[in-house]
């Protein structure tokens, strides 16, 4: 079988993506002179909401599939070696969206609208008990120090783990070497799964998303947000792979793998909604008014709508559309349902941060596309990049042969 | 090509002697252990009887805590039961081969741990028949409801999973009964007939069985899921520090299966050890579930930092409470103890490849088995402690508990029934799925004779490469390499 190992990006390919580019740079823009520059602190803090919404969530997803690598290297699960180099691809992306998402956090912690992060306001915390109390944790030093350090540490790890993969394209390893290289592997993968689990498994989400209803809390909280972003992380690799394979590359890759791929999703929808579930119901039967008011404007209030919506794509389109086999194999139906999922999650992020902004009404979504579809651009950019600097399979990897005769 | 096949069967021969001799003799060790349990289980009776009597008065449990030693085992207990779906419908699932032999006991575990599991909540009561007002005036809107709901569903799923794959070996048992001389011989005879519902091993009886588990191995893991999900609700739903919490639902699911894969592993090496089948049950499927054993302790172990973390982080007044005693007050050492000793000790441990050793593993196995047990009392006890509002007009000496001998009787004489039912089970039925077993064996002889297949075509060819070279050789007739 002859195999295209180089992916060369197209100057169609090129332009779509700078293009998409245009397109966030103009929605930010936009929304600066409609609500940032305006002297409203609600109106700023609108467009605040907006970027770090985007940012984060995009920051998430593609880090999330960093985790599929590392957790998928440490279970020795060779069927996805095929298209590694892809997942490989968008992790690529975490050093320049993180560098975009740092600049946001911190910009909106030391900035001067504290709508968001109403604890960054010295004037709020001297007025509140439970502001002063958290302040050991949820304090402006704290903050920066703790989002650099993990924004460092993904890229930089991700980086390693990279760099091993493509450290043995060119040599055919022993058996002996192999051995050796599978466990540098899992080593570093180890290595990587803590820092994640110390990280977006737990006090990331609480730092950038949870704080921003500072009095509200909930033990799901990272857990849910990191189920999310994982599926959608999943349907990112799902749609990168199918375009490769509309493109005619990827031979070693077929349906075999596409339908692993949607059992991924599959699976993880369900587990996403199983901690939706948890972290729902248990608010909503308790009933305690510290705890519902989060809950509130999102599944009775003015967000009920988006609130609802994000739950029938995220949950029953899956479980309705991806249970039966066929589906799972078939490339329209699975990008669809990729695209379906990677918004839904989005809208998830949109409803977690929003309410607590704009409390009288839904603000328009309008923009937020906009941005969205800029840190898309970026992605393609980027991953379109990284797919042409390495070799499309990782030729030389131990469980290769595995991927190749993988089936269902 | 006929003498592979022969040692085919002789090895299968083997395979369904090994698994059937435990259940043709009574040794005598057999009738102390049977004896010592019974002896437990009579004291428990009379002390069960005595509490129906007189009242859960001569209990511990006073107004603070209404839920002591009881309710823990009852979750506890539930919690084992999960083993049985994760290493049977898991690894059924994934395709694991090496679940093989470890399946019926992990079964047989969920069934049982289920059975008296479902029966620590009514001993609770100090009026066991007003159970029935539940089903006469049940509300839906009430946790207590759904887990009623929820674990009758488990139960007669458990039981469906236990015994579908019992059939095959139920036939077996019935068709060898006459070859050995057996004591209870009419009665076995009827049951395993019975049992093997008129299993012949016919083609479209092998097909209908094989798409029956199937459907069953994909419906019980939800259904795990749920029942573990609502028994943390029963507390989570109840405003009490401590347990109104979010991740309690995915927590005490992980515990579950934390818990039982480790009651599985020393499941496995008892009856290993006993019935002498350290032929099926190698040292590598110790290593395997030691590894999952793992994974699911290091699950635990993130979700103990939620469940912690996060409250500490707020200390409300009432949390604060709680978590001040459990972190540096009456229940710190016993806390801390948990979370070093069977949560921590295991991942050092497992993470070393000599700790995954069967002896070894078995004893980490214990420590996990007892801290889950007493992570249990750690969760129901404490929180009852501290209620947000104190409860008035009480004796002071009510605001603290220890289980008192009425309790621990009770709950030892139901543990006593666990393994009595175990042991009576292991010496009526094989205690591994032998046809499971046969189909591992013949999927290993293909696998095997393939690759002598491959070997042999392999040789073949070089030899016929050699010969246009050198036409000096002499060619193989391939009617030999096929015979």
């Amino acid at each position: 079988m002859l195999i295209r190992e180089k992916f060369t990006v197209t100057k169609r390919y090129n332009t779509i993506a700078i293009a998409l580019m245009v397109i966030g740079i103009l929605a930010i823009l936009g929304l600066y002179i409609t609500h940032g520059a305006k002297a409203d602190v609600h109106k700023q803090a609108r467009f605040w909401g907006s970027l770090l919404q985007n940012s984060v969530y995009f920051l998430l997803v593609v880090n999330a599939v960093m985790f599929f690598i590392c957790a998928t290297t440490l279970a020795w699960g060779g069927w996805q070696m095929s298209f590694r180099r892809v997942s490989e691809a968008i992790s690529a992306c975490v050093p320049v969206i993180g560098i975009i998402c740092g600049v946001i956090l911190l910009l909106i912690c030391f900035g001067n609208n504290h709508e968001l992060y109403q604890w960054a306001d010295p004037e709020k915390v001297k007025l509140d008990d439970s502001f002063q109390w958290k302040s050991g944790f949820l304090n402006k030093t704290f903050f920066a120090g703790w989002t650099i350090f993990t924004i460092a540490a993904w890229s930089l790890l991700g980086w390693k783990i990279r760099k091993l993969s493509r450290s043995i394209d060119d040599k055919p390893l022993t058996v002996e070497e192999g051995k050796k290289y599978m466990w540098t592997n899992t080593v570093w993968a180890a290595i990587f799964i803590v820092t994640f689990a110390l990280t977006v498994m737990s006090s990331i989400p609480w730092l950038w998303l949870m704080s921003i209803d500072a009095h509200w809390y909930s033990t799901m909280y990272s857990w849910y947000t990191w189920a999310s972003t994982f599926v959608a992380g999943i349907a990112l690799i799902t749609l990168f792979v199918i375009f490769l394979k509309n493109n005619n590359y990827l031979e070693l890759t077929n349906e075999e793998h596409l339908h692993d791929l949607g059992k991924f999703i599959f699976a993880f929808s369900i587990f996403w909604t199983y901690l939706w579930f948890s972290q729902f119901m248990l608010i909503w039967y308790a009933n305690i008014p510290e705890e519902t008011t989060y809950f509130k404007p999102r599944a009775q209030g003015i967000y009920s709508g988006v609130f609802w919506f994000m739950f029938i794509i995220n949950f029953l389109a899956p479980i309705l559309i991806l249970m039966s086999r066929g589906s799972k194999r078939n490339y329209t139906t699975m990008t669809f349902m990729a695209i379906l999922i990677l918004f839904g999650h989005w809208l998830d992020f949109f409803q977690m941060v929003n309410p607590a902004l704009s409390k009288d009404h839904v603000p328009t979504m309008l923009w937020d596309f906009g941005v969205a579809l800029g840190f898309v651009g970026v992605i393609l950019f980027v991953t379109g990049r990284a797919l042409s600097k390495a070799p499309l399979v990782a030729k030389n990897h131990p469980l290769i042969k595995e991927s190749v005769i993988h089936h269902t | 090509m006929v003498n592979e096949r022969l040692n085919l069967e002789k090895e299968i021969e083997t395979v369904r002697e090994d698994c059937l001799k435990p259940t043709r003799k009574w040794g005598r060790s057999t009738k102390i252990w049977i004896g010592c349990l019974l002896i437990v289980i009579a004291w428990g009776l009379y002390c069960y009887i005595h509490q129906l009597r007189a009242g859960l008065g001569v209990t511990a449990m006073r107004n603070y805590v209404s839920w002591g030693l009881y309710i823990s085992t009852f979750v506890f207990f539930i919690g084992i039961s999960h083993s049985g779906t994760l290493v049977s419908a898991i690894l059924r699932i994934t395709k694991q081969e090496w679940r093989r032999p470890i399946t019926r006991s992990a079964e047989l575990l969920t069934f049982v741990s289920l059975l008296f599991g479902g029966i620590m909540p009514i001993i609770d009561l100090g009026r066991p028949d007003r159970i029935a007002n539940l089903v006469i005036f049940g509300r839906v809107q009430s946790p207590l409801m759904w887990d009623i709901i929820s674990i009758c569903t488990y139960f007669v799923g458990s039981s469906v999973f236990l015994f579908l794959p019992m059939i095959p070996d139920m036939a077996l048992c019935r068709d060898r009964l006459t070859v050995c001389d057996t004591r209870f011989r009419k009665f076995k005879k009827w049951l395993y007939t019975k049992m093997a519902i008129g299993w012949k091993g016919t083609k479209s009886q092998w097909h209908r069985l094989e798409k029956s588990m199937t459907v069953m191995t994909i419906i019980i893991i939800p259904v795990a899921v749920s029942v573990h999900t609502v028994v943390s609700y029963i507390f989570a739903m109840t405003l009490r520090p401590g347990w109104n919490s979010t991740v309690f639902g995915p927590y005490f699911v992980a515990g579950a299966l934390y818990s039982g894969s480790a009651g599985v592993i020393l499941g496995m090496a008892a009856f290993r050890k006993l019935y002498h089948l350290e032929k099926y049950i190698t040292p590598r499927h110790f290593d395997l579930m030691g590894r999952l054993v793992l994974a699911l302790t290091l699950i635990y172990a993130y979700l103990n930092l939620n469940e912690y973390w996060i409250p500490a982080y707020k200390m409300a007044t009432a949390e604060g409470h709680l978590l001040r005693d459990l972190f540096s007050g009456s229940y710190s050492i016993v806390f801390w103890t948990l979370q070093f000793g069977t949560v921590l000790l295991p991942i050092i441990i497992l993470s070393i490849p000599k700790g995954r050793k069967p002896l070894m593993l078995a004893i980490t196995c214990i420590i996990i088995v007892l801290g889950a047990w007493v992570k249990r009392y750690i969760i129901v006890v404490p929180t009852l402690l501290h209620p947000f509002m104190p409860i008035q007009e009480v004796p002071g000496d009510w605001s603290s508990y220890f289980p008192n001998y009425v309790e621990f009787s009770v709950t030892a004489a139901a543990l006593a029934g666990i393994f009595l039912v175990i042991t009576l089970f292991s010496k009526m039925f094989p205690m591994m799925a032998v046809w499971e077993v046969e189909d591992g064996i013949k999927i290993e002889h293909d696998k095997q004779r393939a690759i002598d297949i491959r070997i042999q075509r392999e040789a073949e060819e070089a030899r016929s490469r050699a010969l246009e070279t050198d036409p000096g050789i002499q060619p193989i007739k391939p009617d030999i390499i096929i015979g």
